[in-house]
């Protein structure tokens, strides 16, 4: 059950999911998250993630082939598959949809501790002003009853980034239009030159 | 569509412009032209232009085609007093203009005032029930509000009507698939497959639809979609490559211990695969060896 984990996303990871969302920004956008769970405290880390798709996200050929080489590639490294990240098409639009549900549901099957993350536009875009320090994106997880709920409702933060600074250093990227620059799984298939590890982004 | 010419020409004047190089009323002109969306561009440099009356003067009756094109970027980048003020110097040129109408129920819509931009498009409909462009901004306006099956609905009528507007029909497949409605969404495809039959998107995204869907006959179907994709794109298409081999190995599961009849030869997987290989071999070598475990992987589970 991933009711009572705590997760902790590093910069990189954070980061590239939203650059991502940035430069599709009239599309709903996915990306995936990558990590371990360290069982003895609870904690499952995102080390990594990797953007996914801007266009027809519910379909499964894309998402079956990319979750493939994905998983084939970490697995090496020891990392594994631990969540999702979804960006909803539209602005205000704070809930989790269908296609995101079962994606994470997939995940679930194979993690049970699996996170599902929503970009939250509001946070996002109050950046500049409010210097937050907390992830401008919702944690979800799974209940017993198999629903994904927001977590955190009661004030706890569940979710947190490994450094206190990654917002500052989006907004810097934000700034210089690096989102420019992001690599995802849909650009990939269309040019398999594009490399959706996006080596260079924070070289 | 863009051809490649034209996208190398847009991007080539894009950056001469961005760096001061001139050439902005050109690369404005090309934006009409190909009908795409730079609006931060636009809205810069098509500004620029506005201010300086010795630049607008020496555009002659182009200078209203500007403030019209500067007014729609600026609503596209919520600069919404600058459309304001572009929308009403059309107006006092032109008062009796449905086009200008036509901007100013956008920038109501702009604004959030879905009920004043409603009735704005309704009266101009009365005046033309055949105004497409009016027709597809009540779509817009239901998605912008998450009212999809509003979106879906009007999209419909429209089709009544405009049966041959293929993008319309792509929009409503695309809606159908953001809500998992494959059935609805594969039937969008029939039609443009039906209509543009040489188009080999239509049968790549009919193909995806169809294996999403699932099922012994619809595999069979997508695998035949995905072979007609590769064959339309003289076998340059990564992703019906990718889609045969997902077909071959999901029909072999589904019909194991099945007659004979019901199953596939290995071959059209083979040279899908190899197809795969080599590209990746010639293009991202660092990622064959990925690819290859996990084209196995496809072939054991088959």
């Amino acid at each position: 059950m991933g009711g009572d984990s705590r997760y902790e996303i590093a910069q990189d990871a954070y980061v590239k999911l939203i650059l991502h969302a940035l430069k599709h920004k009239a599309s709903a956008v996915n990306g995936l998250l990558l990590g371990r769970v360290f069982p003895q405290n609870d904690v499952v880390e995102i080390t990594d993630s990797v953007p996914l798709f801007h266009s027809h996200i519910g379909l499964l050929p894309q998402l079956e082939i990319s979750l493939l080489l994905i998983e084939e590639h970490y697995a090496a490294k020891g990392i594994n598959i631990v969540g999702y990240f979804h960006a909803n098409e539209r602005y205000d639009d704070y809930e989790l949809g269908g296609a995101a549900k079962n994606i994470g549901d997939h995940i679930y099957r194979y993690f049970p501790q699996a996170a599902v993350l929503l970009l939250d536009n509001k946070k996002l875009e109050a950046l500049p002003k409010s210097r937050d320090w907390s992830p401008v994106m919702q944690l979800y997880t799974r209940d017993a009853s198999k629903n994904w709920k927001p977590a955190g409702s009661d004030g706890s933060s569940q979710l947190n980034i490994r450094e206190p600074s990654a917002n500052v250093v989006l907004l810097d990227y934000i700034s210089t239009e690096k989102w420019k620059d992001v690599v995802d799984f849909d650009d990939h298939l269309d040019d398999i030159s594009k490399d959706w590890l996006n080596p260079q982004l924070f070289k | 569509m863009v051809s490649k010419t034209e996208e190398t020409q847009l991007s080539n004047l894009e950056n001469q412009v961005d760096n001061g190089g001139g050439g902005a009323w050109e690369f404005l002109c090309l934006v009409r032209k190909l009908k795409v969306r730079r609006s931060e561009m636009v809205l810069k440099h098509g500004l620029s232009i506005l201010r300086d009356p010795k630049k607008r003067s020496s555009l002659g009756p182009e200078e209203w085609t500007l403030y019209e094109q500067v007014a729609i970027a600026a609503m596209d980048c919520q600069c919404l007093n600058v459309a304001k003020d572009c929308i009403k110097v059309l107006h006092k040129k032109f008062p009796e203009s449905k086009r200008v109408g036509r901007l100013e129920a956008l920038l109501l819509e702009a604004n959030g005032s879905w009920e004043e931009a409603e009735k704005a498009y309704s009266s101009l409909l009365e005046d033309n029930p055949l105004d497409q462009a009016i027709h597809k901004r009540r779509v817009a306006m239901a998605k912008a509000q998450g009212n999809m099956s509003g979106a879906i609905e009007f999209l419909n009528k429209y089709l009544e009507i405009f049966m041959a507007d293929h993008d319309a029909w792509r929009e409503l497949a695309e809606i159908y698939v953001s809500l998992q409605m494959y059935k609805q969404a594969a039937f969008c495809y029939e039609e443009l497959i039906l209509s543009q039959p040489m188009v080999p998107q239509y049968h790549l995204a009919y193909a995806d639809v169809l294996y999403t869907l699932g099922g012994l006959e619809n595999l069979q179907t997508a695998k035949k979609y995905y072979a007609s994709t590769i064959d339309l794109t003289g076998g340059k298409n990564t992703r019906a490559l990718f889609g045969i081999c997902l077909c071959s190995s999901a029909i072999g599961q589904l019909s194991k211990g099945r007659n004979k009849d019901d199953k596939e030869s290995p071959e059209l997987q083979s040279l899908a695969a190899t197809a795969l290989e080599r590209e990746y071999k010639q293009i991202a070598p660092d990622k064959l060896s990925l690819l290859t475990t996990a084209l196995k992987s496809l072939k054991v589970s088959a």
